[in-house]
């Protein structure tokens, strides 16, 4: 367990959350005993997309709160699920008094019998930040960090200094305690979001940063919630464009959505993961014969791949607010081939680093 | 083996019997005797059916028939010596109906007549014999586990005797094998149910006669038993007929030290006992269907398989049921209002007869009769499931569904959780709060396991509270005695358990 602070009192969103798990506590007590009956929870439930088939799309709001869930023990599958949260509510509970902090793994491997696979703690996690209407960081939970940074950028995080000037290509995990960072400084244009760790790794290879004076991110595929976190915090404070590079299939363009609207399994707190001004730079389906790409590099979309991109093509954002992304993925799904960003090396190792990446932000290629 | 003719027709003549005695409305006595007269060889058994009720009405035995082939192809000879008077007789009067006769109007003999001589009181009542060629031991056994069960309904002012006259040498002797007068001998204001209810706890406390004396060793006392109670009628108006149907069912858990013969008594297996106009016979199919149909599951059991053994009696088996727990079942589909019209005991004849194969034709069900099965079938399923709601609501956790079992076993887990949540706060007051809220001393916060075990208590018992029906009180709300009532509910119930809708 990792301490953070001595004294929890110096925390007043600790004491806050601290007496919301009370109340909540004596909750359940008051269903017992004093209205003899099981105890129940009620969760707001959070959408951050929906995919109405009439069309009226405009009526949706993201971040909208889509009624309420009643978790009861009258049916098994909830008493399970409320077994589970109240095992990590007592967990967190002591987490907030100690101010220490936990990942996610650790909670599960506390009773790794009980909650069988890790989705079962990351619902409860969930459920308990909806209970207690807050961020999963304020639980003192976290996350392994998964993301990866490099570029003209320096931080401090709880008083460790992270400065990735002195090597730009040098890659850094991106701080787990996204909340305790401070006094970045930077002297980037942009950001750079790549969904995975090769292209990284690529850019690194290529000193792509110190040619190109800018910040590269990667979350590794679906970034988690310190990597979301960690680029909103530098897009609001440094007010730098931010683009993003996907491979070009359903995978890669549902990451793309989940960097600017949120995740539907975390849309409780799309607010705050969210960066709404990120700009998909690439790789578009359009650039397979504008870059002369062989055809041995363009893959037929599977029959998953296929259903993924159609019940995407209904989600109300794309509609009201990224009309351009739909069409791309509409041509994605009309021609029904995909193609990975690294067919870009076919030609040329560096391509992408020399020419494509920085050719598109010059001309403003980017939707 | 099957049951033998011989048999049905003794079970059937006795079912007569016990309907005579009931239409009398006084005290009477229904004696069994068995003799064998040592003279025959190969041995013959006369078995003789007296009762002391009203006089038999010819009219039972007119529409019996049978033809000459089953008759030989029978162990019994194919004659019944019928002799029968009223009160408002001035004779004794004699019948012989044999069955070996082919032209059916030629059957029925009138013998002479014995005057009373005016001595009408003690005079009353009927007495039906007959010859079989089966063995007597083998008999004996069997007419005494019959009257063991009828017994079990501990009849209103009538008393079973069962005699053997042993003929060996010079003189005779009757032993009494059983007398069961506890219907005599009860107050007469007790419930038919009570009744029903105190004959099976006697019928389980012997381990269903297996022993002479109720059996002290798995059972120190009465209050060991679980009774669980249940009553459903159909409506009451000038147009229906009242019917009946109680159920009760017994639980038993025999301690792990009783002696094999005992532990061998309890088992998966369930005899359903059923009797119709407080006689013992063969549930109806229907009926048995309704008992299947039952949603056991909602009570914690879970039926394996129920089928009719070789004898008639219906077997329920389980699964998963406790090696030293057993269940026990006895259901009685009767007419509440008697004495019941000459038309209904012909046809109650009729029916008893059929079973026994000696109509000559079968006769189409009148739709008297078809509303009646239909309605026994509804009123028994009735009946059985307020006797089970009724031993939930009575014995805390007993059978708890197995959707509340699931439930349940969270409980130790839940609570350990949210004593966690109270233990672990920092916050004193608040775990003053919460103690006050469980009903506990702040002191007791401290100790170990009370906050845990008080929180699981309270959730175990608002699981089996919850368990509990709330049907069970409208089952019993008074609207159910009105008429079609019944009718109504049972609609709603089989479109619950999906099955077909039953216009009675």
């Amino acid at each position: 367990m990792e301490e953070r602070s001595r004294d929890s009192s110096s925390k007043p969103q600790n004491l806050h959350l601290l007496q919301r798990i009370k109340g909540f506590t004596r909750s359940l007590l008051e269903d017992l005993c004093i209205r003899h009956c099981l105890p129940s929870v009620t969760l707001d439930r959070y959408r951050n997309y929906c995919s109405d088939p009439t069309g009226n799309w405009y009526c949706c709001n993201s971040n909208l709160l889509n009624g309420e869930e009643i978790l009861s023990l009258e049916k098994e599958s909830h008493a399970y699920r409320l077994d589970a949260l109240l095992r990590v509510l007592l967990i967190v509970q002591t987490l907030l008094q100690e101010n220490k902090h936990l990942s996610k793994r650790d909670i599960y491997y506390i009773h790794p019998s009980v909650f069988s696979e890790q989705q079962v703690v990351d619902r409860a996690i969930n459920d308990i930040c909806i209970l207690v209407k807050c961020s999963r960081h304020n639980l003192n939970v976290v996350s392994v960090g998964k993301g990866l940074v490099m570029g003209w950028l320096r931080f401090l995080q709880a008083g460790r200094k992270f400065d990735c000037m002195r090597s730009p290509s040098t890659s850094h995990p991106i701080p787990m305690h996204v909340e305790e960072v401070e006094d970045v400084m930077c002297v980037a244009k942009y950001i750079l979001v790549v969904e995975k760790e090769t292209v990284f790794q690529r850019l690194a290879n290529d000193k792509f940063c110190e040619k190109n004076r800018c910040i590269v991110i990667t979350g590794r595929g679906y970034p988690d919630v310190s990597t979301r976190r960690f680029l909103r915090l530098l897009v609001e404070k440094l007010c730098l464009p931010a683009y993003c590079l996907v491979d070009c299939d359903p995978y890669g363009f549902d990451i793309l959505t989940t960097y600017r609207f949120g995740s539907m399994n975390m849309a409780f707190d799309a607010k705050v993961l969210r960066v709404p001004e990120i700009r998909w730079l690439g790789v578009f389906p359009s650039d397979a014969e504008k870059y002369h790409l062989p055809d041995r590099c363009l893959l037929p979309l599977t029959p998953k791949d296929k259903n993924k991109a159609e019940t995407m093509l209904q989600r109300c954002y794309l509609h009201r607010e990224a009309p351009q992304w739909r069409s791309e993925l509409g041509i994605m799904l009309q021609r029904g081939m995909k193609f990975e960003i690294e067919a870009f090396s076919v030609s040329s190792f560096s391509f992408l680093s020399d020419e494509y990446i920085p050719s598109k932000i010059q001309d403003g290629v980017y939707i | 083996m099957a049951i033998s003719s011989a048999r049905k027709l003794c079970q059937n003549l006795i079912a007569l019997a016990i309907q005579r005695c009931r239409i009398s409305n006084n005290l009477c006595r229904l004696s069994i005797l068995l003799k064998s007269p040592p003279e025959f060889n190969p041995p013959l058994l006369r078995v003789s059916i007296s009762d002391t009720g009203a006089g038999s009405s010819l009219a039972e035995f007119k529409c019996m028939n049978c033809t000459s082939t089953q008759v030989s192809a029978e162990t019994w000879d194919g004659v019944l010596s019928i002799t029968t008077t009223s009160i408002c007789d001035n004779e004794i009067h004699h019948y012989s109906l044999s069955f070996k006769e082919t032209i059916a109007t030629r059957r029925l003999s009138r013998l002479p007549t014995t005057p009373k001589n005016g001595r009408k009181f003690r005079q009353v009542g009927s007495e039906v014999s007959f010859t079989t060629q089966e063995n007597i031991d083998d008999f004996v056994v069997w007419i005494t586990q019959l009257c063991q069960k009828i017994s079990i309904l501990k009849i209103p002012m009538v008393a079973i005797e069962l005699l053997v006259e042993q003929m060996n040498g010079p003189g005779s002797r009757c032993d009494h094998l059983l007398l069961a007068k506890d219907g005599i001998l009860l107050p007469l204001s007790m419930p038919s149910i009570e009744r029903l209810a105190s004959g099976l706890e006697d019928y389980v406390l012997k381990h269903g006669n297996a022993v002479d004396k109720e059996c002290q060793e798995c059972f120190s006392s009465r209050e060991q038993l679980k009774v669980g109670r249940g009553v459903a009628c159909s409506g009451q108006s000038v147009k229906t007929t009242v019917q009946m149907a109680e159920a009760v069912i017994v639980i038993t858990e025999v301690p792990e030290s009783s002696n094999f013969s005992c532990l061998r008594a309890c088992s998966k297996m369930t005899e359903v006992l059923y009797f119709q106009d407080f006689s013992p016979c063969s549930i109806p199919q229907l009926s048995l269907n309704a008992l299947a149909s039952i949603d056991w599951q909602s009570y914690g059991l879970t039926l394996i398989s129920n089928a009719e053994d070789e004898d008639g009696c219906t077997i329920l088996e389980w699964e998963n049921l406790s090696p030293f727990t057993c269940i026990h079942i006895v259901l009685h589909s009767y007419h509440k209002e008697y004495p019941p019209s000459i038309i209904m005991k012909t046809n109650n004849v009729q029916n008893n007869l059929r079973t026994i194969g000696i109509l000559k034709n079968q006769p189409v069900l009148t739709p008297q009769m078809h509303r009646r099965t239909q309605c026994d079938r509804n009123l028994v399923k009735k009946a059985v499931k307020i006797a089970l709601d009724d031993l939930k609501a009575k014995y805390t956790g007993l059978f708890l569904s197995s959707h509340a079992l699931k439930i349940r076993g969270y409980a130790p887990d839940l609570s350990r959780a949210i004593a966690g949540l109270i233990l672990s706060s920092n916050d004193k007051d608040f775990q003053g709060e919460c103690a006050s809220l469980l009903g506990l001393q702040p002191v007791d916060i401290n100790g170990e396991g009370i906050v845990d075990s008080c929180i699981k208590e309270k959730i175990i018992g608002v699981i089996e509270m919850n368990d509990i029906k709330p049907k069970y009180v409208k089952e019993y709300a008074p609207h159910l005695f009105e008429d079609n009532s019944i009718q109504k509910e049972e609609s709603q119930d089989a479109e619950d358990e999906g099955e077909d809708i039953l216009d009675l």
